[in-house]
């Protein structure tokens, strides 16, 4: 035995360098997963970004002209068009969805009985694809026929044409949108409100708070980060929502619900111009993008608990 | 003494088909610490949520100035109330922390910046107004709490378990602070805990509650030196009394308690118990001393805990484990064989089956 005081003291090479993979395990496990996302994601924005600023035949072959596609589209008055019927889609889309996974979070939130069942059950339309969802509405909505307009007749009221008319296409669209987004956003806020102490809300009950105070001072106040991933959601999915306005009025009546992602298909996929197309796709994803930001610093950075030292 | 305060009458709790409180009777005088002490599930903290209005009232009632609340809103009900995980609002500043009761109230703005102004002036909480409750200690949240409470100028404060989350030393000092502020204003409190040194230390009165019952109440030094259960025994005071069961029998003509394994305990002249009756012993370990060799009874030291203000040792006599106190440095160790010495005057007695506290002549 010649173990020293001086042997226990230091580490062996090998000791140190098992210290050093520990430091550095964290980092090298996310490394694949962030090589997949950077790559899929990357190469796709690049070479949409590269395809916009370029002209491409028939042959793939590419010619660069700088913002010409740009400048096209932006003064083509079909663009503009679909820009504007966008954004009153997705404004409302955001609108209604988002009051409706408040309302849906919240039943969840406080049903006691088949707690289990029901949280699943809420979750069946986001596992629905967009497209099944559409020809579902469809039906749902068809002029002769349809449920809405049986129940509308059984009652002696007039049933319009849903998909024919330009407005309430536009409406079932939306509604359409949001019937598949909101399970999801509804899963956001459900988790965000189980992490709010129950003990707030007794204190809140002897404060005297009532039931509309506690959810506007308390409740909103406290799931507000998860309030900004649930818009940043809803959003997201309505700007590039597509497959369920393709199925269901394939942008008509009369262009009505040509939202810029129908536009975009038309133009790269049926018209084959694909430096204008990729221009509609950097114009959602630019959309996309700042309103993501502008949810993370208001909803998730500017939460007022995470504030240090004043 | 002024009247009652509040009163519980023949009051009774059930979830579903199980009931928790089982018919509490209790009343409560003006400006009066009272804490509730047991065991957890022993339904203290629910009586406690009854009174704050947040739990429902199954049968019997609560009155509090004279007033039955059962069916009064928790806010009409003129009492405030300290969480154990002091329930602050997280994403609202000390001062709107403590604003807003009186918001809701609609307290106007002067009456609540005074308000707000005094009771931060009492809880030194007036540099720490502007922070979150993430920025503060343990010890400043449990403060903000209190403060909390105290804006609402309630006729009564109810306290749920408020010094568990808190570090020993914090707890100590918070402690001291409570009663403290107790005797400036002279609210009257209802103080739940599980710890029987808060009981002891806090209380003007002390109830123990065990199984949805009050096994005794009264003034905390009372409790301790004469209880009138052997649970109130064993749970007031640490370490634990000694409780040991034996048989009534005679030594000549001293009564002596047969705890087996040839043991004979020394029983108090004055026992109306007859031989042959099955009894509980109770001693506290303050109350047994080391002896010269073989003028006790025989044990050997099993573990010792030098405190520095005490020493407490723990002996195995026979089948039976003693627990003593000394205020003393004994110079015994582990394995030595020593001679207990009971003080037969402070011995509380209890029946075997009932626990009842056996009276002695």
């Amino acid at each position: 035995m010649s173990t020293t005081r001086h042997d226990l003291d230091v580490l062996t090479a090998g000791e140190r360098a098992s210290e050093f993979v520990k430091l550095l395990a964290p980092y090298i496990l996310v490394i694949p997963g962030l090589a997949f996302v950077l790559g899929v994601l990357g190469y796709a924005v690049v070479g949409g970004v590269g395809l916009s600023l370029n002209e491409t035949d028939m042959f793939l072959n590419q010619t660069f002209v700088g913002l010409k596609n740009y400048v096209s589209i932006f003064e083509d008055p079909r663009f503009q068009s679909s820009l504007w019927k966008t954004i009153v889609f997705v404004v409302s889309s955001i609108a209604l969805g988002i009051v409706m996974s408040m309302v849906f979070a919240l039943t969840l939130y406080h049903v006691g009985f088949g707690r289990r069942f029901f949280r699943g059950l809420s979750l069946v339309p986001y596992f629905v694809s967009g497209i099944a969802a559409a020809v579902m509405f469809r039906f749902i909505f068809t002029t002769s026929g349809g449920f809405v307009n049986y129940i509308l007749e059984s009652f002696g009221l007039p049933a319009p044409s849903w998909l024919g008319d330009p407005i309430l296409a536009f409406i079932v669209a939306v509604l359409a949108n949001c019937w598949f987004m909101v399970p999801f956003a509804t899963l956001i806020l459900l988790g965000g409100l189980q992490t709010i102490d129950r003990d707030i809300y007794e204190a809140a009950k002897l404060d005297g708070a009532t039931g509309l105070k506690t959810f506007f001072r308390i409740t909103l106040p406290l799931i507000k980060p998860m309030m900004g991933v649930s818009l940043i959601w809803v959003s997201y999915i309505s700007f590039s929502t597509f497959d369920i306005i393709l199925a269901l009025t394939a942008g008509g009546p009369l262009r009505a619900t040509e939202l810029i992602s129908v536009y975009m298909y038309e133009i790269a996929f049926l018209q084959l111009d694909f430096g204008q197309g990729s221009v509609l796709m950097v114009v959602l994803l630019t959309f996309n993008t700042v309103l993501s930001l502008v949810y993370l610093k208001f909803f998730v950075l500017n939460d007022r608990r995470y504030k240090t030292a004043t | 003494m002024s009247a009652s305060f509040v009163e519980f009458h023949d009051l009774r709790k059930s979830f579903g088909a199980v009931e928790v409180l089982h018919g509490i009777e209790l009343a409560v005088q003006q400006h009066a610490f009272v804490v509730l002490v047991g065991p957890s599930g022993c339904g203290k903290s629910t009586l406690l949520r009854m009174i704050a209005g947040l739990e429902s009232i199954t049968s019997g009632f609560i009155s509090i100035g004279g007033r039955v609340v059962n069916r009064i809103p928790a806010k009409d009900r003129g009492i405030a109330m300290v969480f154990q995980s002091y329930a602050l609002y997280p994403h609202m500043t000390v001062r709107e922390n403590l604003a807003f009761s009186l918001e809701m109230a609609k307290i106007k703005k002067d009456v609540m910046k005074a308000r707000i102004e005094r009771a931060a002036g009492i809880l030194h909480l007036e540099p720490l107004l502007e922070r979150f409750p993430a920025q503060l200690s343990g010890g400043q949240r449990q403060r903000v709490a209190m403060g909390r409470a105290l804006v609402r100028e309630p006729e009564l404060f109810l306290f749920d378990e408020p010094l568990s989350n808190l570090d020993a030393k914090l707890r100590v000092e918070m402690r001291v602070e409570i009663k403290a502020l107790h005797q400036r204003l002279e609210s009257t409190t209802i103080y739940v805990t599980h710890d029987q040194v808060e009981a002891m230390t806090m209380a003007d009165l002390v109830v123990v509650m065990n199984d949805g019952r009050i096994e005794q109440s009264g003034p905390p030094l009372d409790l301790y030196d004469n209880p009138a259960t052997m649970f109130v025994a064993g749970f007031l005071g640490s370490p634990a009394m000694n409780l040991i069961k034996g048989t009534v029998a005679t030594d000549g003509s001293a009564p002596v308690l047969d705890v087996g394994d040839g043991l004979q305990l020394p029983l108090p002249a004055g026992i109306r118990e007859k031989p042959g009756a099955e009894i509980v012993y109770g001693l506290r370990p303050e109350h047994v001393s080391i002896g010269p060799p073989g003028s006790g009874l025989p044990a050997t030291i099993t573990l010792v805990e030098a405190a520095g203000w005490e020493t407490h040792l723990y002996a195995d006599m026979g089948q039976h484990v003693a627990r003593i106190v000394s205020a003393e440095r004994l110079n015994v160790a582990h394995g030595d064989h020593v001679s207990l010495v009971p003080d037969v005057s402070c011995a509380h007695l209890f029946d075997a089956t009932t626990g009842a506290r056996l009276s002695i002549d």
